[in-house]
């Protein structure tokens, strides 16, 4: 066997077998249908496509999220990050939002970033709403890490799903506070923040099968891919 | 001197006897001025002033309208706060926190005075109406 | 009494323009007034609509700081502020500084700046308008105010959520097509209202009112330039005659009105405004209603006394305030779609009855030879209410 291949190997974390997120639809305000699935190793590159122009975007801190998320969708594909999870969001097969987080064992999950392309439509909340449910509903684990680099994620997770402070456990993300989704905190707000429907109709996830880069982005006027 | 005063208080005007909540400058109806209670300017209580009588606001009350807000400004770290707006048998009427499982408009209910606020340190005291 | 007209309207884009200074934006739009009435001076007086600079951006005294910028002075200059009738507010001293004869040429330019703040801050700033010791340290909010009368109204004339929805999907309709729009997204009955997912997708923000029964947190400026009627012809374009202004003002505190659902300012205002214009509800072809939650376009079009209490949503369900209805409401996308920045909101309806009554409205929301066009802007939970009738010369 060739020696670097060998090294690699060693290098690479193990990868536990995780429950498959199904898809799921939501008509979204302006009627769209966005399709929320997972998203495939080989999907990776095109999702960095999508990030890599918000990159040096300050407002709404921007850079920090798509820097942050781009490494860790790096790590994902490059097999340096353990047990990582992406979904994607999409309309007519065009990303709008794109979420990840980590697996730490089988109680506890690691939330990591939510971005929205396409905004106006709440489009993050849906995918945030997804994560959890993934990480609580169908991987059935206790609880997750969360915490929010920008004002407006500190509105919309730790207020809006009440999420507990717990200060002196350290999320992955570095010093920002950490704060906890448990299962009792997730069921209250689940009728009011998660909803989706299943199975998709075959038509609608079809368009979701192919990846479709934005053309455009609100968040950097005048820019055209 | 450190008492806090934990009612919240109607002005009844001395010379109508009209009721205001909060206490204006002027009585809406005959016009007599209300002064401050401390000075404002040198003999600012003219002769013959006579105070306005405070009157907790107690008993019992009629919900007019509600509302259970989700977005909250800054400052309230709560998920939600329900709101309502009432009407008390001297006629009087408020805002304040509503405190019921299932409001109803035209249900009877209580009033109270509870801390509704920490504002740097400084605790605001206000209407709460419950279920009698 | 002299007759007074505007000659030259300008508006900035609605929405976020945080990376800007106030008063650059606030410039802009001035700039463009100008530009749209030919002139690049003799202003004598500029009348400056704004709220909150002092709180959102501390910086005061920015009718001078504009002067300076625009390069306009010797010009007189006032800060006019009534929350969010500012800039309606500061139209009228505009009117009334060439009435008196104190100025031929005002430059009326209203603003804000609210993004550069969270929403969370944004929402707090606006409820420093209710009453300080009775109203505000409760966490009361103008949605709040808005919501306890949207239930009262549901209580007494049987109005649903769906209903409001109806008023949501018409104003983002018509901001899809006014380039100004701060959210030019269409939203459908299915999306808001009726799909399974609407109840999360549409989520209340202060019961009965949901999202998409709400104004967007916006930044912008819109200006105009008036001057007297005698003195028009040396400018680009016609002008389009001031024909009536009202403003009245009620109770500061929402509990103290002998009837929770009456509007007794909006009223008032609008009928000074037609007994001026001498002219009734019935003249006027379209309104710019202050729409901040949409309960408010149903509400302020019976308050003027288009329809019945309790009756204007039948007008609404029957296609009657569409761009290419009757009575069309909001042709701009109302506060609801084109954006509330809330000083500058007077001045961008003001701007509005003038594109439509020079019919340079965009294709597909200008409306039908437009006679008069009336404005509503509503400050505080209606404590101070300004209308303004504008004719077609």
């Amino acid at each position: 066997m060739n020696i670097a291949y060998e090294l690699e190997m060693k290098l690479r974390p193990p990868q536990k077998e995780m429950l498959p997120y199904p898809p799921k639809f939501i008509t979204l305000a302006s009627g769209e249908k966005m399709v929320i699935r997972q998203v495939k190793r080989e999907e990776i590159p095109l999702l960095l496509e999508v990030i890599e122009p918000l990159i040096k975007i300050e407002k709404d801190f921007y850079d920090i999220v798509a820097a942050r998320f781009y490494a860790e969708l790096l790590g994902f594909f490059r097999y340096r990050v353990r047990d990582e999870y992406c979904l994607v969001g999409t309309i007519d097969g065009v990303v709008t939002s794109i979420c990840n987080g980590r697996l730490v064992n089988d109680d506890l999950g690691m939330s990591y970033h939510t971005m929205t392309i396409k905004r106006g439509l709440r489009c993050g909340a849906q995918m945030f709403a997804a994560k959890m449910e993934y990480h609580i509903e169908i991987l059935n684990q206790k609880e997750v890490f969360i915490v929010a680099e920008s004002p407006i994620g500190f509105r919309r997770w730790m207020i809006e799903y009440q999420l507990v402070p717990r200060f002196h456990v350290q999320h992955e993300l570095g010093g920002v506070p950490t704060y906890i989704l448990t299962r009792d905190l997730y069921f209250a707000a689940k009728e009011r923040l998660v909803t989706g429907t299943r199975p998709v109709p075959k038509g609608l996830l079809e368009t979701s099968d192919t990846l479709i880069l934005p053309e455009e982005y609100p968040q950097i006027p005048g820019w055209r891919r | 001197m450190y008492k806090i005063d934990k009612n919240v208080y109607a002005y009844r005007c001395p010379k109508c006897g009209q009721l205001h909540y909060p206490a204006p400058m002027r009585c809406k109806k005959c016009g007599y001025r209300r002064y401050p209670e401390q000075e404002i300017e040198p003999n600012f209580q003219k002769e013959g002033y006579k105070p306005w009588e405070k009157t907790p606001l107690k008993g019992s009350c009629k919900l007019l309208t509600y509302t259970r807000l989700w977005n909250l400004p800054i400052g309230f770290d709560q998920r939600y706060l329900d709101f309502g707006l009432v009407e008390f048998e001297n006629g009087i009427r408020a805002s304040g926190r509503l405190l019921v499982d299932k409001p109803k408009i035209g249900m009877k209910l209580n009033v109270r005075v509870e801390k509704i606020k920490e504002f740097y340190g400084k605790v605001c005291y206000g209407l709460q109406f419950v279920k009698p | 009494m002299r007759k007074v007209g505007v000659v030259g309207i300008g508006h900035t884009k609605f929405g976020n323009l945080s990376d800007y200074e106030l008063v650059d934006i606030m410039a802009y739009a001035s700039l463009n007034a100008m530009e749209d009435a030919g002139i690049d001076g003799g202003i004598d007086q500029v009348m400056v609509g704004n709220m909150g600079a002092g709180m959102l951006n501390h910086q005061t005294g920015i009718e001078s700081a504009l002067v300076s910028t625009l390069n306009l002075e010797p010009a007189m200059a006032e800060l006019v502020s009534n929350g969010p009738a500012s800039g309606s507010s500061a139209f009228k001293m505009g009117y009334m500084a060439i009435v008196s004869g104190m100025a031929d040429v005002v430059l009326v330019t209203a603003g804000e700046q609210m993004r550069r703040i969270t929403g969370w801050e944004a929402t707090d700033f606006v409820a420093t308008l209710s009453h300080p010791e009775v109203e505000y340290p409760y966490g009361l909010t103008l949605p709040a105010f808005a919501a306890m009368f949207t239930r009262a109204y549901m209580a007494k004339y049987g109005l649903t959520e769906r209903q409001l929805s109806l008023i949501s999907v018409k104003d983002h309709l018509n901001a899809e097509k006014n380039p100004f729009a701060h959210v030019q997204l269409p939203v459908t009955m299915e999306g808001i209202a009726d799909s399974s997912h609407a109840s999360v997708v549409n989520s209340y923000v202060s019961e009965p009112l949901r999202l998409y029964h709400m104004c967007p947190v916006s930044d912008g400026a819109a200006s105009v330039v008036m001057c007297a009627m005698d003195g028009a012809a040396r400018f680009k374009k016609k002008p389009v005659r001031i024909a009536g202004i009202g403003s009245a003002t009620d109770t500061h505190c929402v509990h103290n009105r002998k009837d929770p659902l009456d509007l007794k300012a909006v009223r008032l205002a609008a009928e000074t405004a037609y007994k001026m214009a001498g002219i009734g509800p019935k003249d006027i072809s379209f309104a710019e209603l202050h729409d901040a939650f949409v309960i408010l376009e149903l509400c302020l079009a019976e308050e003027v006394g288009f329809f019945k209490k309790g009756k204007a949503i039948e007008a609404i369900e029957k296609g009657e305030t569409e761009v290419s209805g009757r009575l069309p409401i909001n042709p701009s996308g109302g506060l609801k779609a084109k954006g509330h920045p809330v000083g500058a909101t007077g001045i961008s309806q003001i701007y509005e009855l003038v594109k439509q009554l020079r019919g340079e409205a965009e294709k597909g929301r200008q409306v039908k030879n437009p006679k008069y066009g009336l404005a509503v802007n509503f400050g505080g939970f209606g404590n101070n209410v300004v209308a303004t009738i504008l004719a077609k010369e």
